[in-house]
């Protein structure tokens, strides 16, 4: 594993978190990797410095925290691992940013004697001790810990894919209720993307992942009122747009007749099959979810029986 | 002395559009000035703080068409804090004694409240035009003002602001009476209008030239709207996608192929092959089509490039990998502008984008090439010197790879060369955007060759002082300087002072400038406003975020707490 820190102020959960580092929960670092350990999918866990400071053993008042991306080479391994709060696209910038001078009060008085430049968030060879980003890293970059970076404006932050689920609705629900449904949905969508990090637990996007699948996906669960609209978009994602007679049909996904099923992650990190508990509640308790297949899912429920008894 | 009576001067002035040239005109001699200043109909002012509204008034009397810009262009991604400023309000109080028959309201990244908006359309009484662009501090009861009380309106045009979207009611407030507007673009507003009352609407505006609706619009809805507007020379679709197929496609087809003028095209949100090709016959014409919503793969967008020989301005999804960059460079030889958006600019797991390859191939089916914003993540120098050896031509180069400070991810040496062969080669360039592991030599070759130089922008880059010496010391035409998490520092920004006041602003964030630097160049040019923006913590020595420019107003009178003027 290759394994690079980042470096954090102690400062405690909130806007001032530092890079990297989720605040959806606790911010330090041995929570994290709790986490990544409970995570049973392949991948390869590889952590990157969100920054590049010089690393000085008598900073006492600093905590090591990781940051976590996915490692390996192209595409990402299987599902991997995305610290939760970096998952939510456009409102990560409360979360993290890029570490700056004001994080580090005791180094921006001692320059660096080299150059007037003083050790404040240069990702540059020439300052001395620093860990370099992607020069040291084999993993792809760790773009999301940095406020306004990428610098892509609010029209260009494209709606999660899922949000086309808009029109599958309109036929099922009536025309007011539709509107309803609308107006909520887009102003979800309004939220996130043009107020600073305000609703950041409004927009529900969680992953997919299908057994087999090397390519992951995300779905808008605020695009969605009951299972089987949600079932019918995963399906539609990962297996395409099925004939006009089958799609007034109810969801394979659901109904057993498919060779895979669909489950979730819970907050509690256990899997779970969708369905068994009213939408309401399934939608404050889902993490991510995953497409397994029937022969697994089996195995599943024999467990989950067998731990509730 | 002039030998023409003023009639005749301010006559043939009048003919002149160019802002840029009647600023020189106005220089000449007293009575070009005037002649000027009585002919000019239309202002452009690029930092609204840089002058007043009462010198504007004062200096231009017959103004009809004003365009306004505000905030500094960071704001756009969250580097300016809200209630930064940029109020329109001060500015339509002046106007509405001063210019009563103003026609025209451009704005960007200015602030508007519903109030303001209401007072725009009730004290100008022949208002035609307005386009708001980045502005945020309204919702939609403001645009129902607007579309209530502007009698005459012709041009309806909101982009991408910060807006509270409380419905779409505000369309059905246009009086059936109105029959002349020219551009509707409502593509940014999320809630669903009535399609009647749109429907109404479009079929009696027979001049409609520009129209952009939002992603609610279904495909069947946007057909009866083509039917009525064939004469529609820019279109953004709505939602092209549809569940129950009632077979539209052929109809579809035939419409746009009907639209014989169409040249812009842009929404298209969550197209996919197969509605994609009903836009086939309108492709011969297009010149510029705006991708940016749809996520294409390459095969996609390849079919579809293979109809559109005429394109000049393309912008993409990096959905379509550098296969479909690929297709581009060979199915539209005459393009000139390529935009590629990160479809998940914040996430790395799903896609790996664009990368190098995919822009070399562009440049090499492109040459002629001049505007690019290009998001990837990874590049290299040799690469870049390829894309600049086939498109001399850059005008606009914006490259963007999007982990900071990262090297040319073969040879792992800074990106110094690749930005070294753009400035050398690029003797046209007006504009860059650097990005990756940078260190003052890039700004050494900036300094030395950019000699066309208008805007820069700098993030995680350089390694001293000297990198922004180096550009201080050339750019001769340099206007515009924004610099975010760089190591420059005070000895950096006082190597500007004599450059500051020819330029219309700096920006200055997460570097090492402190308050001591910017009260000694607040001090040696109070013609400049040098603006320090406190952040909440960290200690009050270092200016966190500085905003410089040119003014003759002053300092601001409508500073809000956190904004320090030196």
């Amino acid at each position: 594993m290759d394994v690079t820190l980042g470096l954090l102020s102690n400062s405690p959960a909130g806007d001032d978190g530092g890079g990297g580092v989720p605040s959806g929960g606790s911010t330090t670092a041995k929570s994290i990797l709790t986490v990544s350990k409970e995570d049973n999918m392949n991948m390869v866990m590889s952590v990157e410095v969100t920054s590049s400071y010089p690393v000085d053993e008598n900073l006492d008042d600093l905590e090591l925290g990781l940051g976590l991306s996915i490692g390996g080479g192209v595409g990402g391994s299987g599902g991997g691992l995305k610290s939760k709060a970096v998952v939510a696209g456009p409102c990560w910038s409360q979360y993290a940013r890029i570490l700056t001078a004001k994080d580090f009060p005791s180094l921006v008085s001692k320059p660096n004697s080299s150059s007037s430049s003083s050790s404040v968030n240069i990702p540059n060879s020439s300052t001395s001790g620093t860990k370099r980003t992607a020069a040291d890293s084999i993993s792809p970059p760790n773009g999301t810990s940095v406020v306004g970076w990428p610098p892509v404006s609010k029209a260009h932050r494209i709606p999660s894919l899922a949000n086309h689920t808009k029109s599958q609705t309109e036929e099922l629900v009536s025309i007011p209720e539709q509107n309803k449904i609308k107006n909520k949905t887009n102003g979800i969508k309004d939220y996130c993307s043009e107020r600073n990090g305000i609703s950041f637990k409004k927009y529900r996007s969680v992953k997919v992942n299908m057994d087999g699948a090397p390519i992951g996906r995300k779905v808008d669960l605020n695009a969605h009122t009951s299972y089987e609209t949600l079932a019918r978009t995963l399906e539609e994602m990962f297996w395409g747009r099925r004939s006009t007679t089958e799609a007034m049909g109810s969801s394979r996904l659901l109904d057993g007749t498919s060779e895979f099923v669909l489950t979730y992650e819970d907050k509690d990190g256990d899997c779970m099959l969708v369905g068994d508990v009213p939408w309401q509640m399934f939608l404050t308790s889902v993490n991510r979810l995953r497409i397994m297949k029937n022969s697994e899912s089996s195995e599943l429920s024999r467990n989950q029986h067998e731990t509730q008894n | 002395m002039c030998p023409f009576p003023d009639e005749v001067l301010e006559r043939v002035l009048s003919l002149i559009d160019s802002h840029k040239d009647r600023s020189s005109v106005s220089l000449v001699c007293k009575d070009w000035y005037n002649a000027e200043r009585w002919s000019r109909r239309h202002v452009f002012i690029g930092n609204c703080y840089s002058v007043s509204p009462e010198i504007v008034a004062a200096r231009f009397p017959r103004i009809r068409s004003v365009t306004l810009k505000g905030k500094p262009r960071f704001s756009d991604f969250n580097l300016v804090p809200e209630d930064w400023g940029a109020d329109v309000h001060p500015w339509l109080s002046v106007f509405a004694t001063a210019y009563p028959f103003l026609e025209e309201l451009r704005l960007k990244r200015m602030a508007i409240s519903d109030e303001s908006l209401e007072f725009l359309a009730t004290n100008f009484q022949g208002f035609k035009s307005l386009s708001l662009l980045s502005c945020d501090g309204f919702s939609t009861d403001g645009l129902k003002a607007i579309a209530t009380h502007c009698k005459n309106l012709t041009e309806f045009d909101i982009q991408e602001n910060g807006i509270d979207d409380l419905g779409g009611h505000w369309l059905s407030c246009f009086p059936e009476t109105l029959t002349s507007l020219q551009v509707l673009n409502f593509a940014s507003l999320n809630s669903e209008v009535s399609f009647e009352a749109l429907e109404k609407l479009i079929s009696r505006s027979k001049s409609l030239r520009v129209l952009k609706v939002n992603r609610n619009i279904s495909l069947d809805q946007l057909q009866k709207l083509l039917l009525h507007a064939p004469q529609l020379i820019e279109l953004g679709t709505g939602t092209f996608m549809q569940e129950l197929v009632s077979d539209p496609i052929k109809d579809l087809k035939n419409t746009f192929g009907n639209c014989k003028k169409l040249v812009t095209l842009s929404g298209l949100w969550d197209a996919t092959p197969l509605y994609l090709p009903v836009i086939y016959p309108a492709c011969v014409n297009l010149t510029f089509l705006n991708l940016s919503y749809a996520t294409l793969r390459s095969g996609e967008l390849a079919n579809l490039l293979s109809h559109c020989k005429n394109l000049r301005r393309l912008w993409l999804l990096d959905t379509v990998g550098d296969k479909g960059l690929e297709a581009v460079g060979s199915s539209c030889p005459l393009l000139e502008e390529l935009r590629v958006f990160p479809a998940d600019p914040f996430d790395q797991e799903i896609f790996l984008g664009v990368t190098e390859s995919g822009f070399v191939s562009v440049s090499h089916g492109c040459p002629k090439l001049r505007y690019v914003l290009y998001f990837c993540r990874q590049m290299t120098n040799a690469a870049v010197a390829t894309i600049a050896r086939n498109c001399p031509d850059f005008t606009h180069f914006r490259l963007c790879i999007m982990n900071p400070g990262q090297p040319d991810y073969l040879t792992k040496q800074p990106m110094d060369e690749a930005f070294g062969s753009i400035v050398k080669t690029c003797t046209k360039l007006q504009r860059l955007a650097v990005s990756g592991l940078l260190t003052d030599r890039t700004f050494e070759y900036i300094g030395k060759y950019s000699k066309n130089l208008e805007t820069l922008s700098i993030a995680f880059a350089g390694s001293s002082d000297l990198g922004m010496e180096y550009v201080m010391g050339g750019c001769p035409k340099l206007r515009k300087l924004e610099i975010r998490d760089c190591p420059f520092g005070n000895a950096a920004l006082l190597s500007g002072l004599t450059k500051y006041e020819s330029m219309r602003s700096l920006w200055m964030s997460a570097c090492n400038v402190t308050m001591n630097g910017c009260e000694v160049l607040a001090k040696e040019r109070p013609r400049l406003n040098v603006e320090v923006m406190k952040d909440e913590d960290g200690d009050g020595s270092q200016a966190h975020k500085v905003y410089v420019y040119r003014t003759v107003a002053g300092p601001r009178r409508d500073a809000p707490p956190f904004v320090i003027t030196l």
